[in-house]
């Protein structure tokens, strides 16, 4: 009998036991479900990043579109950029992105080549006042990222300034993905309210409405050589003013396990003062007139105050194996000024340590030239409209790339609360069928707060 | 042209129909290189090509505002 209740007491036990692990495994099940509907909800930025961004861009030719398309077109740059991601809490993020870049071009120092100590030479810099400038950048970002994480809104505003040139900013985008975050639609727009600061090559100020022409100081205490009645034409702008209205559609969609691609189509229309003040024209039914070895401008450069842009661009990326990935690009662009232009580009990221990832690349431009592009002494004064500027000239770009990255997803290596968690450095090279060659060495360091 | 652009898209859009991931399949698809925008440390490699270059845009980069480029 005892042996009877003792067995009843065991099983009612172990049946009080089963309601107990019954009971606990429905708990857990229902923690670890809330647990994974709080997880679900990730903040769109863990922690407070840092970009450190720097180049130094050298290039040279002899195509200065200041000299009217002679004349050396050396010039170095050195920018440096930060941009700090802040969290604000799960759903936005605040992005500040300030840069500053110096550059010393001898082109630009030939806006004015008689205040050197040289004589005056397109081929060489001037020492005066216009060799070198900075220019500062600042734009901040708020994104708002939706609960599911299927939609982002982004709002910008940007300014920058330069000596010559100040600009305002202002854009927003948002984007949708579908498909399980398998395809992804974006529209964005922005607008650029800019101003020039219209400064003219020397020699022509002294033919600005009301000035004193041949009588200057300029002519006074130099000596011009060939047509000494030197009469070029004034331009007088209508404004300073240039706006620029862009809208732009991105959408990319996952192909496979290991293929993505996107496709991108910008259009752009700008309107105001488009010619750059300073670049010198000579027309060819003009007599030359010199001071020491420098050609005196004809006239300024002159393009019509409207411009639309359209760009159509697509990339498609392929995860081949866990050492190597391709990454191409293409881009037809097109405008109303007569440029077409066919963009083409390789990447191949190739894994060769947990760490270390090498980047060589490869890319390839061509562009037709603008209807107003002729070289120097190319245009004649019955022309509407001219420039001398290479860059809008038809040529073809090779860009030859080697870069590597170091990669610490631990951040161990830290400066102050900030730690490591990427290193890159770059170099590319490119050289253009004008002449024109350049380089760029950039670098940056991704840090992330502890 | 544009017809072969709307062509492309077709494309796209009908292969997208053919495969959808769930994010554990995405591995391969989330690694850093894969990243359908230029990286960027290439920022200013993009801001030297709006200065020198007519064609700018459909790349992330600078359109032709707030700078002194074509």
């Amino acid at each position: 009998m005892v042996v009877v209740v003792v067995i009843n007491r065991i099983k009612s036990m172990e049946m009080n036991k089963q309601i107990l692990s019954i009971i606990f495994l429905m708990l857990a099940t229902l923690g670890f479900s809330q647990e994974k509907e709080t997880a679900y909800k990730k903040r769109v930025l863990e922690t407070i990043e840092v970009d450190l961004l720097s180049s130094f861009y050298f290039q040279d030719g002899d195509n200065a579109a200041v000299s009217g398309g002679i004349g050396t077109e050396e010039l170095t740059d050195l920018t440096g950029t930060m941009i700090v991601s802040i969290p604000l809490n799960d759903d936005d993020v605040l992005t500040i992105d300030a840069g500053i870049s110096a550059y010393s071009s001898a082109s630009s120092s030939n806006v004015d080549p008689f205040d050197g100590d040289k004589p005056a030479d397109p081929f060489v810099a001037s020492s005066g006042a216009s060799q070198a400038d900075l220019w500062f950048n600042f734009t901040g970002i708020y994104t708002h990222s939706s609960d599911d994480r299927n939609e982002l809104w982004s709002a910008k505003f940007s300014v920058s300034s330069e000596y010559d040139y100040f600009s305002i900013g202002a854009g927003g985008s948002y984007t949708k993905l579908f498909n399980e975050k398998n395809t992804e639609l974006s529209v964005n727009g922005s607008v650029y309210i800019d101003s020039w600061n219209d400064i003219y090559p020397m020699e022509l100020r002294a033919f600005a409405p009301g000035g004193e022409e041949l009588d200057a100081a300029l002519f006074f205490y130099n000596t011009i050589s060939g047509n000494e009645n030197y009469n070029p034409i004034y331009q007088q702008f209508d404004g300073t003013g240039r706006n620029s209205y862009a809208l732009g559609l991105n959408f990319s969609q996952i192909l496979s396990k290991r293929l993505q691609g996107s496709l991108a189509f910008d259009v752009v229309q700008q309107k105001g003062l488009l010619s750059t003040p300073f670049q010198r024209v000579y027309f060819s039914d003009i007599a030359d007139s010199f001071i020491e070895n420098f050609h005196l401008a004809d006239t300024n450069e002159k393009l019509p105050d409207s411009r639309v842009k359209i760009a159509l661009g697509g990339r498609l990326n392929y995860y081949i194996n866990e050492f190597l990935v391709l990454r191409t690009f293409y881009r037809y662009y097109t405008d109303d000024w007569g440029v077409k232009s066919h963009t083409a580009s390789v990447e191949l990221p190739i894994k060769i340590s947990e760490k270390f990832t090498l980047y060589p690349s490869y890319r390839y431009y061509n562009q037709t030239a603008a209807d107003y592009f002729a070289p120097y002494e190319g245009h004649l004064s019955s022309d509407e409209f001219y420039t001398s500027d290479y860059d809008l000239s038809e040529y073809n770009a090779n860009q030859y790339g080697f870069g590597v990255r170091y990669t610490d997803i631990f951040t161990k290596a830290h400066i102050w609360k900030f730690g490591l968690k990427s290193i890159d450095l770059k170099f590319n090279k490119y050289d253009r069928s004008t002449g024109l060659k350049s380089s760029i060495i950039s670098g940056g360091a991704k840090f992330v707060m502890d | 042209m544009i017809k072969k652009v709307l062509l492309l898209v077709l494309i796209i859009i009908s292969m997208s129909s053919c495969v959808v991931l769930k994010e554990y399949e995405k591995v391969n698809i989330n690694d850093p290189d894969m990243v359908l925008s230029d990286q960027a440390s290439n920022r200013n490699v993009s801001t030297f090509h709006s200065y020198r270059e007519a064609a700018v845009g459909a790349n992330g980069g600078k359109t032709g505002g707030g700078c002194g480029c074509n």
